[in-house]
């Protein structure tokens, strides 16, 4: 005779529920400085901290769990659908706390990343999360760091209450446009995801205005020095309209004005009684922002819309990150890539890059595809893709090229520019000093002069830099996308010159 | 050539700093080294130099006022770290300092300037690395123990850290190879002390006493992973191996 027990141990539920976070990518523990204090545990450094990496070579940050993976929703894509026939767990709040306290004393984490499934209705399930939070921020006294997920429909009152508790909270879009939406997450739609996320982009800037900090958050020093960055101050408040046909849903945001800093600030934010009693904590509307994770090869979504949609959140929503996961196969469903499919590392890895270039280079979706270039190559990284299509702009002067030409100089990132722009008063920069302060010479030569002259006499001509480039990212892009990929299959017809009737890519 | 020898630790290198400062045999005509030193040559003559505090209070003062307090932190930085030719680096980069003010570290045109700008890079990221990576484990009740192994004299570094993480807890960071520990009482401020043998290996006894939740973060940790997106070199990299010895989910 078999026992039968209908109470999970402590580890089974936490085998359970870490498995069912896992896919979740959005879980750095960065964006807010917040000291230590007595009595209390814990503090919160701005750039986030990696405790350790994973088999799978991510970081490790936070203790990344669902409180439950019950869930009343069927979305196509994830393993805890209510059509899933799988092993389910429900923590208490009591065990999250614990294992928070105790993971985080051994310095094993930096805080607590919790999401759930729907448990009953997204009310219900918002409601234990904040128990859980406001728990550990006062019975357990826990000062670290803190990512709550909000469920989309929960009421306003219960999200008032997540952002007071937490330090960053977060709603995923996972995918950027309404029709694949409905076609892969039924019970979801853009209106519960962006309309909440307008709201808390507001409430955070109220607070922030009241705390005498600017209404947007400080982005990277660097973006000061950048006229084009899409954070720059004509850029600020740039409305997002639908897109061609209607694909993207970020709409408008209607009755806007605009402060001096240029964030939105409207009537959108939560407007609830001032004496709720989480706001006695005395802590600001996530402090660390808000960030959101889009799922990639899921649905038939391009490149050019996925940075574009990531561009208009910067902008319109202040988001401080967009995550973006590569779909990973697990159901077997015929509207979804076939279980085996490969993940699509690859792209991922250059909407990452791209993502990249819009936060910290200055640069614009735009200006990297367009609708008749709508995915980026695999070859080569975006910045040398923009730099072999606008050849004319190259090569720049070392010592006399502004900082934003510099930046824009494949091979060469913000910390290099930084160096040479202050190293340069002193002295002429020659082409060895500019290995030493980390350029990667080997991908910058095609497109640069040291006092008039190239490292190498090289012919300014696109297909000849292009094969270079490519030979050159060959081993780190097949390290990345494994050799199943069918990144390779691309490569040996490009090499060969190949056309092939069957689908390659 | 005269070449100017100490010991390994702050003090003495610092005195050794000045002693050849104050030689005034022009500082072409001199060079600093590291004990042991590597190889004596018959041409060299070597000069022995043991630390004396209060020479350290005034170089030090002499660096804050003369310069800056910006380039005091850097050279002591460059101190730590456990290149051999780092006191040589620093005698030289001071030197430039004095003669251009803070701004010296700006010079990269300079190879000294480039050198000590490199290994402080170095050993900030292997504090950094420390102050992530390392683990507590419960000693007893409220007692949390930890043992590191670092190349470079960073355990100083760690001290505000984790005192500014866990004020209110009782811990404790020992330095498996320096032989030293940084002590933090519950409320108050942390202290370095040198441990003595019986000290260490008792301390370093005490790990084997797993608590129970390390089996808890070794099943988070490997269940976490995607199996479909293993990636052994790229966690290699990102979690160097000299650098796992006393973490819990590698052994
Ligand atoms: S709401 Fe959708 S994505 Fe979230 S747990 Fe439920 S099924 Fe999964």
């Amino acid at each position: 005779m078999y026992e039968i027990r209908t109470e999970l141990t402590l580890d089974e539920k936490l085998e359970i529920l870490s498995d069912a976070a896992k896919y979740d990518v959005a879980c750095t523990s960065s964006g807010v400085a917040r000291q230590g204090k007595q009595g209390y545990l814990g503090n919160s450094c701005p750039s986030g901290v990696c405790h350790t990496f994973a088999a799978d070579g991510r970081c490790i940050s936070l203790l990344k769990i669902l409180m439950s993976n019950q869930c009343e929703y069927d979305c196509k894509y994830c393993k805890s659908r209510k059509s899933n026939d799988i092993p389910r767990a429900t923590f208490t709040p009591d065990e999250i706390c614990t294992l928070t306290i105790e993971f985080y004393k051994r310095n094993y984490i930096e805080g607590l990343f919790l999401s759930s499934g729907v448990i009953k209705n997204p009310d219900y399930t918002m409601e234990k999360m904040c128990e859980t939070v406001r728990l550990l921020r006062t019975r357990y006294r826990f000062n670290g760091y803190i990512h709550l997920k909000v469920i989309p429909g929960a009421s306003e009152e219960l999200l008032y209450s997540a952002g007071l508790l937490a330090d960053r909270i977060s709603i995923n879009m996972e995918l950027p446009t309404q029709d694949s939406l409905t076609a892969l997450a039924p019970n979801k739609n853009m209106k519960t995801i962006l309309n909440p996320m307008n709201k808390i982009t507001n409430t955070i800037a109220r607070h922030r205005v009241s705390q005498g900090e600017n209404a947007r958050f400080d982005r990277a020093v660097i973006n000061k020095h950048l006229n084009n960055s899409i954070f720059g101050p004509s850029n600020n408040n740039i409305p997002i309209s639908d897109n061609h046909n209607g694909q993207i849903g970020i709409r408008e945001i209607n009755n806007t004005t605009t402060s001096n800093e240029g964030i939105i600030l409207n009537d959108h934010s939560f407007a609830l009684p001032a004496e709720r009693s989480d706001s006695l904590l005395k802590r600001n509307f996530a402090p660390a922002g808000q960030s959101t994770q889009m799922i990639i090869g899921a649905g038939n979504e391009t490149d050019f819309e996925l940075i574009k949609t990531s561009q208009s959140l910067y902008r319109c929503f202040d988001l401080r990150r967009v995550f973006y996961s590569g779909y990973i196969p697990i159901n077997d469903d015929p509207v979804l890539p076939s279980v085996g499919t490969p993940v699509p590392l690859l792209r991922e890895h250059r909407l990452y890059q791209a993502d990249w270039l819009l936060r910290y280079y200055g640069f614009h979706a735009e200006e990297l595809l367009s609708e008749t270039r709508p995915n980026f190559d695999s070859r080569i990284d975006p910045k040398c893709e923009w730099a072999l299509r606008n050849l004319g702009d190259f090569p720049v002067e070392i010592n006399k090229a502004s900082y934003d030409a510099l930046l824009r100089v494949p091979g060469i990132g913000p910390v290099s520019v930084k160096k040479i722009m202050s190293a340069r008063r002193y002295s002429k920069i020659t082409f060895p000093m500019l290995k030493k302060m980390g350029v990667v010479l080997k991908r910058a030569q095609y497109f640069i002069t040291c006092n008039g002259q190239m490292l190498y006499r090289i012919p300014m001509n696109e297909q000849f830099i292009l094969d270079q480039l490519t030979d050159m990212e060959r081993p780190a892009n097949l390290k990345i996308s494994g050799p199943d990929n069918s990144f390779r299959q691309m490569n040996l017809f490009d090499d060969f010159n190949l056309s092939s009737t069957t689908s390659v890519s | 050539m005269t070449v100017y020898t100490c010991m390994p630790d702050f003090e003495s290198m610092m005195t050794c700093i000045y002693t050849a400062w104050a030689s005034g045999l022009g500082h072409k005509n001199i060079r600093l080294e590291l004990e042991p030193v590597g190889q004596y040559t018959l041409m060299e003559q070597y000069i022995h130099v043991d630390a004396d505090s209060v020479i350290v209070d005034k170089v030090s003062n002499s660096i804050i006022t003369k310069i800056s307090n910006h380039f005091y932190n850097e050279i002591t930085y460059c101190l730590l770290g456990f290149e051999q030719d780092r006191l040589d680096t620093v005698f030289r980069v001071l030197i430039l300092g004095f003669a251009y003010g803070a701004q010296a570290l700006k010079m990269l045109h300079f190879k000294d300037v480039f050198r000590l700008l490199e290994i402080n890079k170095r050993v900030k990221n292997e504090s950094c690395l420390f102050r992530e990576r390392l683990h507590f484990y419960e000693m007893e009740k409220g007692l949390y123990v930890s043992h590191i192994e670092p190349k470079s004299q960073i355990l100083i570094t760690l001290g505000p850290a984790f005192e500014d993480r866990m004020p209110s807890e009782n811990w404790m960071i020992v330095d498996d190879v320096h032989s030293e520990a940084i002590i933090h009482p519950k409320d108050r401020h942390f202290y370095i002390q040198k441990l003595t043998e019986d000290e260490l290996n008792f301390l370093i006894e005490t790990e084997k006493n797993n608590d129970n939740y390390t089996d808890l973060w070794k099943l988070f940790f490997n269940t976490i992973a995607i199996k479909e997106r293993t990636n052994k070199k790229c966690q290699d990299n990102h979690f160097p191996i000299w650098a796992r010895k006393h973490i819990v989910e590698f052994q």
